[in-house]
């Protein structure tokens, strides 16, 4: 377990992690900017997450193993990437997905951060306040999946929970923005 | 005066911000789609010829008890041709279906010939069909050649309910039946049995019984794994 938790890139991500979380509760008059980017980093890390995990489960697939995260223990990817029932949605890998939905909330997210004041904005807060809502009841079936279903479970796979993370992070950013749109704080020199 | 109205009635960009970032995110993906070819490409699973055979994890009957079955776990992913290595050959069948009852007699005599050079699958599904009721009482009766329904045709028994599967043709098979299902059934695109396909050792199929009309499994397998004993 504490040999997955050293993994390199795994905290790589948990310090991007905890960087987009910094910004998205940090308090400062540019905080709108700041909910933006945190939203940003946090679909960013998802994406980069779950092409990671992609990664693996084509590792897995090809090689039977990988060097990229353990196949040992509760915290681990091998049995969860590498179980042939659970890894995927009608035959694609959960990573594919991953990378699609992120792609749609990094798509909204940038055109809010570019052009926040423009005429569709609003429109695209709120799709992707629902894109990402949609999202969370995947989280809890994967999770559902990694603690009941798959091979010698409980497991916790730890680029899959990250790329969860980074979803509950981007929506929570979301949520923030649309408070502060409808209380009129959208521009920073209203807040 | 005007510096606070400007800030009131704030506008949007004159360009339209959208297809900038539609660039931004397809080099992204670029990058992401570059850096998973680069690093693991993903496998062409399938069961047809070349293709990594579609793994699968399910229970499976040894003889004794039912127990996890996870078809990689067969595989030698440092097997390379012409070395020596243990092929798998992976029959489905339903213990109702009579060509299924009479391939009994051919998968003893393949195992008789072939059992040190390839490892025997058999999995076990359950055709939409009328008297076909495949459960685990009677695919341990069908594998090791049991008791198990009447020689009328009742419906009571292997194929079809028309035997006892005690009666079975050739000798109790002494390699794990797996529990199939209808997902297994699908990522193998069998459409019906018996079905029969051939694998390398590193689990890359080398024969498909729908790619192979005119040959069967005894030539295919003196062809490809040859040295029967």
């Amino acid at each position: 377990m504490i040999e997955s938790l050293t993994d390199p890139i795994l905290i790589i991500f948990i310090i991007a992690l905890t960087l987009s979380a910094y910004l998205m509760l940090i308090n400062n008059e540019k905080k709108t900017t700041m909910l933006l980017i945190s939203s940003l980093s946090f679909s960013i890390i998802g994406i980069a997450s779950s092409a990671y995990t992609y990664i693996i489960h084509n590792k897995m697939v090809l090689q039977g193993s990988t060097s990229f995260c353990s196949s040992e223990g509760i915290v681990q990817c091998g049995s969860v990437i590498g179980d042939p029932q659970w890894n995927n949605l009608f035959g694609i890998p959960w990573g594919v997905f991953g990378i699609l939905s992120f792609s749609i909330l990094i798509f909204f997210s940038l055109c809010l951060y570019l052009d926040r004041h423009a005429k569709w904005s609003e429109d695209y807060l709120n799709y992707a306040w629902w894109a990402g809502i949609a999202g969370l009841p995947f989280v809890a079936l994967l999770v559902v999946i990694e603690l009941t279903q798959v091979e010698g479970a409980p497991h916790i796979c730890p680029f899959c929970t990250v790329a969860h993370v980074s979803l509950i992070g981007y929506v929570s950013s979301i949520y923030f923005l649309r408070i502060r749109r409808n209380m009129g704080k959208w521009s920073e020199n209203e807040g | 005066m005007a510096r606070r109205r400007r800030a009131l009635t704030q506008k949007g960009r004159d360009d339209d911000v959208r297809i900038i970032a539609g660039f931004a995110l397809g080099s992204i993906l670029t990058v992401i789609m570059l850096m998973v070819v680069i690093i693991a490409p993903p496998a062409t699973i399938g069961p047809s010829e070349g293709e990594l055979a579609p793994d699968f994890i399910a229970d499976a009957y040894n003889g004794a008890n039912w127990e996890k079955f996870k078809l990689s776990d067969s595989f030698d992913y440092e097997w390379e041709e012409g070395n020596e290595g243990e092929w798998i050959l992976v029959q489905f069948i339903d213990t109702d279906c009579p060509y299924c009852w009479t391939e009994g007699e051919t998968m003893s005599s393949l195992y008789s010939e072939w059992s040190n050079s390839v490892e025997f699958i058999t999995v076990t599904v359950e055709l939409s069909i009328t008297n076909h009721n495949s459960d685990r009482a009677e695919v341990e009766a069908f594998r090791d050649k049991t008791s198990y329904g009447t020689e009328d045709n009742d419906g009571d028994g292997c194929n079809s309910g028309r035997n006892d599967c005690i009666n079975r043709p050739g000798t109790v098979h002494n390699w794990n039946y797996i529990e199939g299902s209808s997902s297994i059934m699908k990522s193998w695109e069998v459409t019906g049995t018996p079905f029969l396909a051939l694998l390398k050792p590193d689990g890359y199929v080398a024969w498909n019984q729908y790619e192979n009309p005119g040959e069967n499994i005894e030539e295919a397998m003196q062809r490809i794994v040859g040295g029967a004993q």
